[in-house]
């Protein structure tokens, strides 16, 4: 995605776009909070500038800024996502858990999150190789009735 | 898990930087690396190794210490 940019544009582009589409939201919003879109666009531009800047940087964060970060980068990105997936899944539940116990009306958003969750956490089972058992060769099949595993 | 990474790389008189610039990596990986922190891929440790004119098993011990997951 965005590959014709170059790698330290790319980030900061897509927070900016990411930016702009919530200052246009509020625009879209109108009422006496539209104003909330000029500190959004001035933020937005404030955080790109900063991603920039960054992405120059010969540190962890500034390799990931700057998506070009190696093995080990990627894999510490990797990671803290994961653990930020886990805990919007724990806080779901608990949010989804207190919501059909005080019967608010506010209960579906804290499903949908847990089940979007749940569902990519399957997705990403089924696309990282949770299916490639295979069938064993002949030698593997050799050494299985060999050596039976007892459960 | 020990490696040789450190010991190699100063007696080619190579700096860190200089190491990570040729194995296509960050300064970091491979301060990461030389300490043990970090535990590279098998392709990165190829790299590595055939860097140094080594083999992986010559280059990475796996019987001193225990091995990160």
């Amino acid at each position: 995605m965005m590959t014709f940019l170059p790698p330290r544009l790319r980030k900061p582009t897509m927070f900016t776009l990411a930016g702009l589409l919530f200052a246009g939201a509020w625009l879209v919003h109108g009422g006496p909070l539209w104003w909330v879109s000029i500190p959004a666009v001035i933020g937005t531009a404030a955080s790109a500038a900063r991603l920039y800047r960054l992405g120059g940087t010969d540190t962890d964060e500034g390799a990931r800024a700057g998506s070009r970060a190696d093995e080990r980068q990627q894999l510490v990105s990797m990671r803290s996502r994961a653990l930020a997936c886990n805990l919007a899944a724990i806080t779901s539940f608990i949010g989804l858990t207190v919501a059909i116990a005080l019967r608010a009306p506010w209960w579906w958003p804290f499903l949908i999150t847990l089940l979007i969750t749940g569902y990519g956490y399957l997705f990403g089972l089924g696309t990282y190789g949770v299916a490639e058992e295979g069938t064993p060769d002949d030698a593997d099949a050799s050494s299985q009735t060999q050596f039976p595993v007892s459960s | 898990m020990r490696n040789r990474v450190k010991e190699q790389r100063t007696q080619r008189g190579l700096s860190q930087a200089e190491l990570a610039a040729a194995l296509g990596v960050s300064r970091q990986t491979v301060i990461s690396i030389e300490s043990g922190r970090y535990l590279p891929s098998l392709p990165l440790a190829f790299t590595i190794a055939r860097f140094f004119d080594l083999t992986v098993d010559k280059m990475f011990d796996p019987d001193d210490g225990e091995a990160d997951a």
